[in-house]
């Protein structure tokens, strides 16, 4: 019985040995590189600990000090102080200025409305109409306008969410929300991307530079008094806006798609990138598209109908479009009324009419 | 007590208003009958009805340009809602476990993710037309709409839980297609079955006539 005991003494005695051993090499190399490196200058002697850190961290471009069998991106880095830095810059500059910018202009288009209000219609309305956009032009703005917003809510939400929700809603339910979040953006991403293409296509012959452009941007387009510069189907405001979601949206569409197909290779600091662009592109696009809604919606009344009903009037048309106004009249495309059902059909098919309530 | 209560007795009542319902509709439907053709048929209407339930899958080159849209868009939404709903792994499964006792092969996760955005992009794209076309806007009633909608959350929740992380996400998306079976019977989305004989008999009726349709 004893000698078992012994015997089980002499191998745990020499597994703890030569585990000492193994901790004793490297840390006998790193002390050899310090007595190589000699005393400090003023005759201190240097800390092994701290070239041992160092050269742990990476720090000063020193080469990673592990080795693996394992092969794998980052496998041989022992602490990714990269990772550090980046995390810094998301939630100590990404975060709080992408929420200061969002919020800024939200509160200046407030502002801006307040003071100013609504541009009404010069002259009132005609009562004849111009059709601006046609039915497929408007169905692919509202499908990328829906898709869109959907990718902010759920991109805001994966931004900026445990910051903001974790302490209204806990972080079990923020948990789930980020879980959807993800899906969902990751799922109508490639869409949006379909979307910008279409939208270049579809727009592109009509956002070239064109005459009084220039003149646009310098008197801002007669926001801020003064008679309104001249324009054609597009000002210079809108082609701003769709070059805009050409550019910037590509840029957060292929981010996007850098971010969404990780397992394909991109390494840690392309992934970073990707994700700093993709966040400042797509705060871009939010704070753009707050812009282009406050137009659409309050900011110069008659606009909307143009994407609902695809007329807009012809006053309308005139102040804002002026060259494109002048270009239908004399094509002789200015229309008496608005085409569409008739109203007496309209009232037949009312809710409630017994011949049509099915 | 929520969960149980929607994969339980809520998941059951669903069904049983579903499998009713649509009896109960195509019941009242073929038992309306119809008034008696006393012409002389010139031919049979078998052929006519087979070729309409065939043949309008197919669009007619006449009015091809006026109705492209709604075309793409409908076949869009239509098979990529199919693959969804009949070859999404986690749909089989639960076929296979909880209802049918048999499965069938399910397609990969990338096809469910492909077949999810051409369903969701059909879907947004016939929504707007309903809404944006004035005739379709005329002739829409709130059915319509809340259908579109109601199968638009169903598909959202579905792709939210596609993780399986979280059983929260799953059970939201089980009480949305709860909700959808019980609106089914009693909306226009039983066109869905309906659609075949009512092709069939608008077909016989015209190929009796000699018309082929």
């Amino acid at each position: 019985m004893s000698g078992i005991r012994s015997l089980s003494q002499l191998i745990f005695l020499m597994v703890f040995a030569l585990s000492i051993s193994c901790l004793w090499i490297p840390a006998q190399g790193v002390a050899a590189q310090a007595d190589e490196a000699g005393l400090t200058q003023d005759g201190k002697v240097l800390n092994p600990g701290t070239d041992l850190w160092r050269a742990v961290r990476q720090r000063d471009g020193m080469p990673p000090m592990a080795d693996t069998p394992t092969k794998g991106m980052d496998s041989n880095i022992l602490i990714n102080t990269y990772g550090e830095d980046w995390r810094q810059f998301r939630m100590d500059q990404l975060i709080p200025k992408a929420g200061m910018l969002i919020g800024g202009v939200l509160a200046l288009i407030i502002v801006f409305h307040l003071i100013k209000g609504g541009l009404e219609i010069e002259g009132g309305r005609s009562g004849k109409y111009l059709l601006r956009f046609r039915e497929f032009d408007r169905v692919l703005h509202w499908t990328v306008a829906l898709i869109f917003i959907f990718l902010a809510l759920t991109g805001l939400i994966l931004l900026g969410g445990r910051s903001l929700l974790i302490p209204l809603i806990g972080k079990e339910a923020f948990s789930v929300i980020a879980s959807a979040s993800k899906e969902g953006h990751n799922l109508f991403g490639p869409l949006f991307i379909v979307g910008v293409i279409a939208l270049f296509v579809r727009f592109i012959s009509k956002n070239f530079l064109g005459k009084g452009d220039l003149g646009w941007i310098l008197k801002a387009g007669g926001m801020f008094g003064g008679k309104h510069p001249t324009a054609g189907f597009f000002n210079m405001g809108e082609k701003i806006w769709f070059w805009m979601i050409i550019i910037v949206g590509l840029i957060v569409s292929a981010t996007g798609l850098v971010l969404e197909f990780s397992f394909l290779g991109g390494d840690r600091e392309l992934m970073e990138l990707a994700m700093a662009l993709h966040g400042i592109g797509a705060t871009l696009l939010i704070v753009g598209a707050f812009g282009h809604i406050y137009m659409g919606v309050a900011g110069m009344k008659g606009s909307l109908e143009s994407m609902t009903t695809g007329y807009v009037d012809l006053n309308w048309a005139r102040q804002h479009h002026d060259q494109w106004a002048v270009q239908c009249e004399q094509e002789g495309k200015v229309l008496d009324k608005k085409p569409g059902v008739p109203a007496e059909v309209k009232a037949e098919s009312a809710p409630g009419n017994p011949v049509t309530t099915r | 007590m929520i969960t149980e209560f929607i994969d339980g007795p809520l998941w059951y009542f669903s069904l049983l208003v579903f499998v009713v319902g649509v009896i109960w509709r195509l019941f009242s439907i073929f038992s309306a009958g119809s008034k008696k053709d006393l012409s002389e048929a010139r031919e049979s209407g078998v052929p006519g009805a087979i070729g309409s339930v065939f043949g309008r899958f197919f669009v007619k080159k006449e009015i091809a340009p006026q109705i492209r849209l709604q075309v793409v868009a409908g076949y869009l939404f239509h098979l990529g809602l199919f693959a969804l709903l009949f070859f999404a792994a986690p749909h089989v499964a639960f076929l296979e476990t909880e209802l049918l006792g048999f499965g069938w092969p399910s397609m990969p996760y990338w096809a469910f993710i492909v077949s999810a955005q051409l369903a969701f992009l059909g879907l947004l794209m016939l929504w707007l037309h309903r809404l944006l076309n004035p005739v379709t806007r005329l002739i829409s009633s709130t059915d319509d709409h809340a259908a579109a909608i109601l199968i638009f959350v169903v598909m959202l929740t579905g792709c939210l839980a596609l993780l399986e992380s979280y059983s929260e996400l799953r059970v939201l998306h089980r009480f949305t297609v709860e909700l959808l079976l019980i609106y089914f019977p009693f909306s226009r989305l039983m066109h869905a079955i309906t659609f075949i004989p009512s092709r069939a008999y608008t077909g016989a009726w015209f190929g009796r006539r000699g018309v082929h349709s």
